[in-house]
């Protein structure tokens, strides 16, 4: 049982005007534009349910009713829920080109056969540790690139004989947003959300994956891509710069023929930024691991230059403070006087 | 005088302390060991040391090595606390990388370039018959001799520090350590910047030579290039360390060095560590500058060396 606390009850009341937002015909910010909408559950848990209207009306989702996710709430004020949002819903909305009404169905039926689709077989834990649509996008992530570096006003003129401005703007940037890149998000980000799970190796070791997989993090983290990635860099790999093709949702493991990772596809894969891509190149490993028994040379090579760094730089300086001993010994001293250089009296023979 | 430097011949009958102790010049006369403490030296240098060519090749080196360094460590450390901080400086990442290939190609420019002035510098002498490989870095048995020497010098064994040539055995070893650390480097970095190339160029080629070990599985790409990952930031760890633990302690902190050589500027060095450190230098620069041997003959005279030995003089050549 769920012991709510209606915290909002008292602004029911307050009857506010709101500055009006394209989705919410159905007032559901009457209520949630309130910062502190939301309840404590018996836990003491604290749920916050406020919906940010100007964030809301700039997330792709800002032309979608609330009622076309939220299809369970049927009268207002509404009955606590129970139920979760389903990705798979048809809205109003028709897209140009198009009779029928939208939904994402084609992305689901890809991610269906990715490798982190839902499967019969799945164990309830695999089940759960999987990634749904909801876990990869929550709104916030769900951002759009710098469109200050589009140059809407030369660019929109043209549109502008014929279109209003305001919907020709959004038009345009909901292409361009995609024209630009593979992905919105940017490159950390998406390393960021690929390792909330893939860099968990206790939950990621419940489910029977190669050694390699668990350390797939790591590894890359380690890398050129990995490295450059963590400093900003917006030309190297992210995950799925490599491990999804522009369907970014087609995310197999290596063995299967449609994996952009798998070996006869490397080569389309690697050349998105390498041109000179050859059968030689995707042989190169871009989750680095040196092991003993894999690479044994590298390894002990590995090994022999630690050994070649500490011990010249110990030889080195260790020469070098027996030198300044026995110079000093010799009656040369750190002075600035004469220029460079200036000599006491010596310490040795008398 | 002959290249052999027959001009320092030393005094066969005295004791053997003494032995090392003078060195006679021909027109000059005996020139005691220690000698270098009673000179002055202009601090700025008095004798000449390196062409403006090395001094500029140097500069380049400087200034391509602190960007390189400050560009790649970042990168190589970049889950340190710091590396953002730097990349940041150098305007992200990105743009790091860019600086740090057009540093690279420049320090690449500075090796051709003193590979180009070593070799025109040699064959202008061996043309006008001065070369002499002692005056090079070419390493030689007398180094590790030499190495010996000094060790027993500052341990009080020896009396005085051995007779070196224009490059010591520090320089030499660096010289070398330098020539080795530049071609990894280079090797690594191309590796590094180009791998689709690379790897086409060079174990494919292996492959072709070694047919039955490329059978065995592609896996010389993987090797080479994890080969070249670690050698490159390796080589480079290495090389700042021994910067800015030796070279720059030891040319510019050790005492009597403090508080600057000047060397690298102005391409000279102070007589005082002439004589000291590349005291048979010293001998050929007496040979090649009458002004020098006018001053050492003064200061002898001044100091009383000059009638105070009467010995016969067997013309003992060097080592
Ligand atoms: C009368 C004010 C009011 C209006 C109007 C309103 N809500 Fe709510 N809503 C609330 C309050 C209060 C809660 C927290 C109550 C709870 O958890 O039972 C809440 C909770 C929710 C939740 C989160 C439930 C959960 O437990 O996850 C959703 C989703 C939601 N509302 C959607 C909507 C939508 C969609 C509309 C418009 C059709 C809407 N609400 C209109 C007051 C309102
Ligand atoms: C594109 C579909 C979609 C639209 C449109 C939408 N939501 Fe949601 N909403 C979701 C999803 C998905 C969740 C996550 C919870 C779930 O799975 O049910 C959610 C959660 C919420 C929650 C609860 C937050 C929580 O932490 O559980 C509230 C409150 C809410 N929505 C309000 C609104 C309001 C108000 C609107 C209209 C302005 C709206 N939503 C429009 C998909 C949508
Ligand atoms: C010559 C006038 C003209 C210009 C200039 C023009 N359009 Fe259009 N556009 C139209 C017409 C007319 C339609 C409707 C076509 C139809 O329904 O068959 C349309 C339809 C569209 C649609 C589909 C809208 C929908 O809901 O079906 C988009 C998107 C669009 N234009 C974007 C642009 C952009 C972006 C530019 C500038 C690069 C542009 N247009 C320039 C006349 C123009
Ligand atoms: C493993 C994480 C993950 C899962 C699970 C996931 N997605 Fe995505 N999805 C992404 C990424 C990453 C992008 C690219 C976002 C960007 O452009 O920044 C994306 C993009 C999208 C897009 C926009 C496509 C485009 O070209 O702009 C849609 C629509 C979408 N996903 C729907 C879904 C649906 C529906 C599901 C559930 C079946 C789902 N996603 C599951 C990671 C995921
Ligand atoms: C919610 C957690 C979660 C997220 C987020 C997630 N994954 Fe996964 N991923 C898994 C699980 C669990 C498996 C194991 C599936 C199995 O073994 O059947 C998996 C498997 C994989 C595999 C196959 C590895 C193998 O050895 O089986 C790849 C490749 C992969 N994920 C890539 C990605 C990429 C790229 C992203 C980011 C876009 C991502 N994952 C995000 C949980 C996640
Ligand atoms: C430069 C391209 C590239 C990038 C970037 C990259 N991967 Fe990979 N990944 C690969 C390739 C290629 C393989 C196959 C390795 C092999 O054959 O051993 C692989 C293997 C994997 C595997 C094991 C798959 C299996 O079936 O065994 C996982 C899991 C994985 N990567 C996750 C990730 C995650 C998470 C990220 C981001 C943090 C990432 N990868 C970034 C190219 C990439
Ligand atoms: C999104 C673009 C992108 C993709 C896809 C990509 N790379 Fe790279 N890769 C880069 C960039 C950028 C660099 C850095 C090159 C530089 O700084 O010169 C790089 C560097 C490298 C290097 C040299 C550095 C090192 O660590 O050895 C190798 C090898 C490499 N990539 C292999 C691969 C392979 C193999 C694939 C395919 C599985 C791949 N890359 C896919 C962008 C990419």
């Amino acid at each position: 049982m769920i012991a709510s606390l209606w915290l909002a009850a008292a602004m029911i009341l307050l009857l506010l005007s709101s500055p009006a937002v394209a989705a919410d015909k159905e007032n559901c910010l009457m209520c949630h534009k309130y910062r502190f909408v939301g309840r404590i559950d018996e836990n003491g848990k604290r749920f916050n349910y406020n919906v940010d209207e100007n964030i809301y009306a700039r997330s792709v989702h800002r032309n979608v009713a609330c009622r076309e996710c939220h299809t369970y709430i049927t009268k207002i004020p509404h009955d606590p829920v129970t139920e979760s949002v389903n990705c798979a819903n048809e809205c109003h909305i028709k897209p140009p080109f198009s009779k029928e009404k939208f939904s994402h169905k084609k992305i689901i039926d890809i991610y269906n056969e990715s490798v982190h689709a839902i499967k019969p077989e799945d164990s309830p834990e695999l089940r759960e540790a999987k990634p749904y649509c909801k876990f990869c996008h929550l709104n916030p992530l769900y951002t759009r690139v710098d469109e200050k570096l589009i140059a809407f006003e030369k660019t929109l003129r043209r549109c502008l004989n014929c279109h209003q401005e305001k919907g020709v703007t959004q038009a345009y940037k909901h292409m361009t947003h995609r024209l630009r890149k593979k992905t919105s998000r940017s490159h950390q980000e998406l390393v960021e959300l690929c390792s909330k799970c893939h860099q968990d190796k206790e939950l990621m070791g419940k489910f029977n994956v190669s050694k390699k997989s668990l350390e797939a993090v790591e590894t890359y983290n380690r890398s050129i891509h990995g490295k450059s990635i963590a400093l900003g860099s917006q030309q190297t790999a992210d995950c799925v710069s490599c491990h999804a093709s522009n369907m970014l949702h087609d995310i197999y493991k290596k063995d299967n023929t449609k994996a952009t990772i798998h070996k006869d596809n490397l080569m389309q894969t690697c050349k998105q930024c390498h041109a000179q891509t050859n059968s030689w190149f995707i042989q190169i490993a871009v989750h680095p691991s040196i092991e003993r028994d894999e690479n044994p040379v590298v390894y002990f090579a590995g090994i022999f230059f630690r050994f070649a760094l500490y011990g010249s730089l110990l030889s080195m300086v260790g020469l070098m403070l027996f030198e300044t001993f026995g110079r000093k010994r010799d009656g040369i001293k750190f002075l600035l006087r004469h220029g460079t250089t200036w000599r006491g009296k010596s310490k040795r023979f008398g | 005088m002959s290249n052999s430097t027959g001009a320092t011949a030393i005094s066969a009958n005295e004791t053997p302390a003494d032995d090392d102790y003078f060195t006679n010049v021909e027109g000059v006369g005996f020139i005691p060991r220690d000698i270098y403490k009673y000179v002055t030296s202009d601090p700025v240098g008095d004798l000449p040391r390196y062409s403006v060519h090395i001094v500029i090749q140097h500069f380049l080196t400087v200034a391509t090595f602190m960007v390189l360094v400050s560009t790649g460590l970042p990168l190589y450390f970049s889950d340190l606390f710091w590396a953002p901080y730097v990349i940041s400086l150098f305007g992200g990442a990105d743009t790091a990388r860019l600086i740090h290939r057009i540093a690279g190609f420049a320090m690449i420019f500075t090796c051709a370039y003193h590979v180009l002035t070593i070799i025109c510098g040699t064959v202008r002498r061996i043309l006008n018959k001065e070369f002499d490989y002692k005056r090079t870095q070419l390493p030689r048995f007398k180094d590790l001799f030499d190495l010996i020497h000094d060790i027993k010098y500052f341990l009080g064994i020896e009396p005085y520090r051995p007779k070196m040539e224009k490059f010591m055995y520090k320089q030499k070893l660096h010289y070398l350590a330098i020539i080795w650390g530049n071609s990894v480097l280079i090797a690594a970095g191309s590796a590094l910047l180009f791998p689709d190339i690379m790897a086409k160029i060079f174990p494919e080629t292996l492959a072709k030579l070694l047919p039955t070990a490329a059978e065995k599985g592609g896996s010389f790409p993987a090797f080479f290039q994890e080969l070249a990952r670690l050698m490159h930031a390796d080589e480079a760890v290495m090389a700042l360390i021994v910067l800015s633990f030796w070279h720059f302690i030891n040319v510019h902190f050790v005492p009597g060095r403090f508080p600057f050589q000047w060397t690298f500027f102005t391409g000279k060095i102070t007589r005082e560590h002439q004589i000291e450190e590349h005291f048979l230098e010293y001998i050929r620069n007496l040979e090649e500058i009458p002004e020098e041997r006018e001053y050492i003959k003064g200061l002898l005279r001044e100091k009383g060396f000059d009638q105070s030995q009467v010995v016969s003089v067997s013309d003992l050549p060097r080592v």
